[in-house]
């Protein structure tokens, strides 16, 4: 195996290389708090330094477990307890006395950053590595992965998901780690990715030396790069230790590893026969376009019939819209040219167009399967989570409903037994494995009996188990006539279905793909204006020392002072009066908002305008209101400058050097923030999702605030597992442990004392012209 | 290594600090969608600008929520200032102004956790939390600010009750709610709140 002596590193100045560490464990084992078993026990191990090892294992025998002690980020309190020994370099892993690289599987928690050259610098800053060395190996480590050609202030929400994941190898290679951990790195991303992101590691441990653990169950694209492969047993221990070659050659570890599931290299899981007749045309596509929403980039136009009983697979490349035209074809968004057409036998008595159906009428007609089986989720238990569809389903029409009571529980129960969940039934659907929350969201949406199922990516990230559960769950509902429409790139399981298929193309392939575009962003790309360069402390300084100024008083004179000053400052901050309007709108309206309310509600005096029973409008009101309203809108606009010339990193950055704010606690607000965009787009997928399951057809207002209730409810828990994700990412690389350097550093020129000392005098000019003017009007008085 | 130090309780482990973090930026999301349907709310109370305190609990919740879900030192504060600093980045109406009612919102649900020395988290204590924040965040608002400085007297004390009412509804209860039903769901598995859901509604450890 290629290894690196040291003395080569140390001769090229700059190297990444700095050896692989060995890895010892002798009857290592952890249990885990709330757990009936330990996760890991009675472990023998031996690693030596630079090996590549592949390791397996059934769900359940504690790979990720190994790999997180390995990580140092399994936490020995009172609840949980290591047994044994583990060891990395011959010293206590516990320790965390080495580098040590983690990727895990989910791509937007093991980016920290929210801009290229902070992600790579993140965990070597943590480690206190001097900022020079650091700047100096960002761009060695992204050519390293293959993202030289990207800038470093490039926004990491934009990536792909492979991408992103070679990004943060290249973090990890910042670090100059001797072990590198990757559990199920490519189980999370396209397949177009999988490839560029195994070379890049596969490459990166050649050149450092490092030693590697991948964890992974689809085998093809590593069997033949690794040195060793080593399978887990279930009930602790190493069932085998194993030359690479086996995966190929030895039938018997073959069906062992097929039966736990795992997806040996050319293996593909037996399934029942097809035997399927198409029937009549049930749903059609003519001239569709299809749009995320009215703004967004529109597929290729698509023209489709469907008939009962056939499948059909949707596949293309990345940004082509693939997701976007299964959920419109699934009555979930509106089409943006074109239509999508219900036969009468499918419309059951509605209108022709599905999205125009009501929820109930839509589970009974068209059942949507989305990517994220947590997104579907509605209740509490399975039992309950299997009777929700049914017990909304409406036919003929949308009065009529589809089941009896008695009916549902008879199919509820069909449906547990098939399932193999039928001791789950009252289990909490969010704590369910990864495959039968698969199996389950499926049957959910079976339940309502739908004459069309819509799925995206089912066996994404799938073991074999699942996946054949599922392609034989699928294959019994072709054969009672469900027509089923999926989005995948997985070939076998096109053929397991016996499907047609369309490839889809990007209509604009110049556009960037579908990235967040809409709703809020924190961290748009600023320009490069004159307000841009100052030190966001002065810009912040200034502003508050132009504006809190007026909360003392309530006058419109102060208050038009500081308006007029933030208009003429616009073009500092590059923005044009136009431009301004258009963002600012909001603010004018609140203005006006609370200039009504005091007009309403104020002390009156002077001569009555209008009496509304016990409330008045009087002149004296008025002109309390307008000075009130001036006030709110001299508060708000001069933040505009900050906003659109300041990067929320850089603020955080000049806060924890400069203020010393515990960095801690701000690079931590800034990793949450980074997940901003994409909990929108969560929060936006949740509605969609939760119309596919029938929640929506909400008379009462109650109904309808539980229903919102339950949403926000959903977007928390994936914002849990998203947070408690980036927690172990940030723990990998280094956070929180003791002294961090810092790359970007922090200056502070005579034009941001310039800058700072501008906003103090705006202050004090515009409370001294309220106090020249004589309308100065203190708010405590 | 063998019993965790007493000190464990009171400092914030990475997991603390990052989940506290995303929680503040969802109930900035959740901020935004009220928002954006927010036109409709608000044009409710154009006909009574007042009343609308009464749905002003909303911007108290990350603080309690924060508090029940971290149970440590600090996060409703933390919370609510973060959730703040969000809003003010988003664009908000209020200016920087915003940044102090974050502070005193999120201390007037801190003052009722510190108060039993962050100990209980039942729901009394969440209500009284929820109701505290909204009577400081009032008072913050009606005579701190000045936003309403030309009602009349009785118009600004309506403000802080309603405020203090709509805080222990909303902030108080529907934290309380949503801690337990997150903590069904095996989201906190990581935090100090995991068993919640199976702590009764007058006790907890």
């Amino acid at each position: 195996m290629p290894e690196l002596s040291s003395s080569t590193t140390e001769a090229t100045p700059g190297h990444l290389g700095g050896g692989g560490f060995e890895i010892t464990a002798d009857n290592f084992g952890w249990h885990h708090a709330e757990r009936p078993l330990p996760a890991l026990s009675g472990l023998d191990l031996h690693i030596p330094a630079g090996q590549k090892v592949l390791l397996l294992g059934p769900s359940g025998a504690g790979k990720s477990t190994l790999l997180h002690a390995l990580a140092g980020v399994l936490e020995i309190d009172e609840r949980q307890q290591a047994t044994g020994k583990l060891q990395i370099q011959r010293r206590d892993a516990f320790a965390r006395s080495f580098p040590v690289g983690l990727m895990q599987q989910d791509p937007e928690t093991q980016i920290v950053q929210s801009r290229v050259g902070d992600d790579v610098a993140f965990g070597a800053e943590n480690l206190g590595m001097a900022p020079e060395l650091i700047r100096a190996r960002i761009p060695e480590v992204l050519r390293a992965v293959g993202l030289g050609n990207l800038d470093l202030s490039h926004r990491t929400q934009e990536l792909s998901g492979g991408q992103k994941q070679r990004l943060a190898l290249a973090g990890i290679l910042a670090m100059g780690p001797g072990l590198m951990l990757l559990d199920e790195p490519t189980a999370n991303i396209d397949p177009s990715g999988i490839a560029p992101l195994r070379d890049a590691v596969i490459a990166a441990a050649n050149a450092t030396g490092a030693t590697l653990l991948v964890v992974e169950h689809r085998l093809q694209a590593w069997a033949e790069h690794v040195d060793r492969v080593l399978v887990l047993a279930p009930g602790g221990g190493i069932a085998h230790d194993l030359e690479p070659r086996a995966l190929f050659e030895n039938e018997k570890i073959r069906r062992e590893l097929a039966r736990a599931g795992i997806w040996i290299p050319g293996y593909v899981p037996h399934t029942e026969p097809l035997h399927s007749r198409e029937g009549a045309e049930l749903l059609a596509a003519v001239n569709l376009r299809a749009a995320r929403h009215p703004q967004a980039v529109r597929t290729a136009e698509i023209n489709l019939r469907l008939r009962a009983g056939q499948a059909l697979v949707i596949r293309g490349e990345n940004g082509a819209g693939k997701s976007t035209l299964a959920l419109t074809l699934g009555g979930l968004l509106e089409p943006a040219t074109g239509s999508v057409e219900a036969s009468s036998d499918l419309a059951d008595g509605l209108s022709p167009q599905p999205f125009s159906w009501r929820a109930g009428a839509l589970v009974a007609r068209i059942g949507s399967v989305f990517q994220e089986p947590e997104h579907q989720f509605v209740t509490q238990s399975v039992r309950e989570e299997l009777a929700f569809a049914p017990t909304r389903a409406r036919q003929a029409g949308v009065e009529n409903e589809k089941y009896a009571p008695a009916q549902i529980a008879l199919r509820v129960e069909e449906l547990l037994d098939r399932l193999g969940l039928a001791h789950l039934g009252e289990a909490n659907p969010f704590t369910l494995s990864g495959g039968e929350k698969r199996r389950l969201s499926v049957a959910t949406v079976l339940a309502a009996s739908p004459d069309v199922l819509i799925l995206d990516e089912p066996t994404f990230g799938q073991d074999a188990n699942t996946w054949l559960e599922l392609a034989n769950i699928l294959i019994e509902a072709l054969e009672s006539g469900i027509t089923v429409v999926a989005v995948t790139h997985d070939e076998d399981f096109a053929h397991a279905l016996n499907a047609a298929q369309i490839v889809m193309t990007r209509e604009e392939p110049d556009a960037k793909p579908a990235a967040v575009r809409q709703g809020p962003m924190l961290d748009a790309p600023l320009g490069d204006s004159w307000l841009a360069k100052i030190n966001p402390l002065a810009k912040l300084g200034a502003i508050a020392a132009a504006t809190l100024p007026l909360i003392s008083t309530i006058d419109w004179v102060s208050a038009c002072v500081v308006i007029l000053a933030t208009l003429f400052a616009l073009p500092l901050a590059g923005l044009r009066l136009g431009t301004f309007m258009r963002r600012g709108w909001p603010l004018i309206v609140a203005g006006a908002l609370a200039a009504w309310g005091i007009a309403l509600v104020g002390e009156d005096s002077g001569e009555t305008l209008l009496s509304l029973g016990i409330l008045s409008i009087t002149e004296g009101s008025v002109s309390a209101g307008v000075a009130t309203g001036l006030r709110t809108l001299a508060l708000a606009v001069p933040t505009v400058l900050l906003l659109s010339s300041t990067n929320p990193s850089d603020l955080g950055g000049a806060l924890a050097q400069q203020l010393k704010v515990p960095h801690r606690f701000v690079l931590g607000a800034l990793a949450g923030m980074r997940l901003l965009g994409l909990l929108v787009e969560e929060f936006t997928t949740l509605t969609l999702a939760r119309r596919a399951r029938g929640v929506g057809d909400l008379r009462s207002p109650t109904q309808r605030v539980k229903a919102k209730l339950g949403q926000v409810l959903a977007l928390l828990v994936q914002a849990l597992r998203r947070a408690g994700r980036l927690a172990v990412t940030m723990e990998a690389k280094g956070f929180g442990t003791g002294t961090r350097t810092w790359v970007r550093s922090v200056s502070f020129t005579w034009r941001d004392g310039a800058v700072l000392a501008t906003g103090v005098l705006l202050g004090t000019v515009a409370i001294g012209a309220a106090l020249w003017a004589g309308t100065f009007n203190l708010v405590w008085s | 290594m063998n019993v965790a130090p007493a000190t464990n309780r009171a400092s914030w482990r990475v997991v603390d600090i990052v989940v506290a973090s995303v929680i503040a930026v969802a109930s900035g999301v959740i901020f935004w969608a009220w928002n954006a349907g927010y036109g409709l709310v608000s044009l409710a109370f154009v006909a009574f600008p007042p009343a609308s305190a009464f749905v002003s609990g909303m911007w108290l919740f990350p603080a309690v929520l924060g508090a029940l879900i971290i149970r440590k030192p600090g996060a409703a504060l933390y919370c609510e200032i973060l959730a703040a600093v969000i809003s003010a980045l988003l664009g908000s109406q209020w200016g920087l102004a915003v940044l102090f009612s974050g502070l005193i919102q999120g201390l007037g649900a801190e003052v009722v956790f510190a108060a039993v020395r962050y100990r209980r988290w039942n729901l009394p204590v969440a209500l009284l939390a929820g109701f505290m924040s909204g009577i400081f965040g009032g008072i913050g608002e009606a005579y701190l600010l000045g936003y309403f400085a030309e009602y009349t007297e009785a118009m600004k004390l309506f403000h802080v009750v309603a405020m203090g009412i709509s805080g222990l509804v909303i902030a108080g209860l529907l934290s309380w709610l949503a801690t337990r039903a997150l903590a069904k769901t095996g989201a906190l598995g990581a935090l100090a709140s995991r068993s919640a859901h199976l702590e009764g509604s007058l006790r907890s450890a």
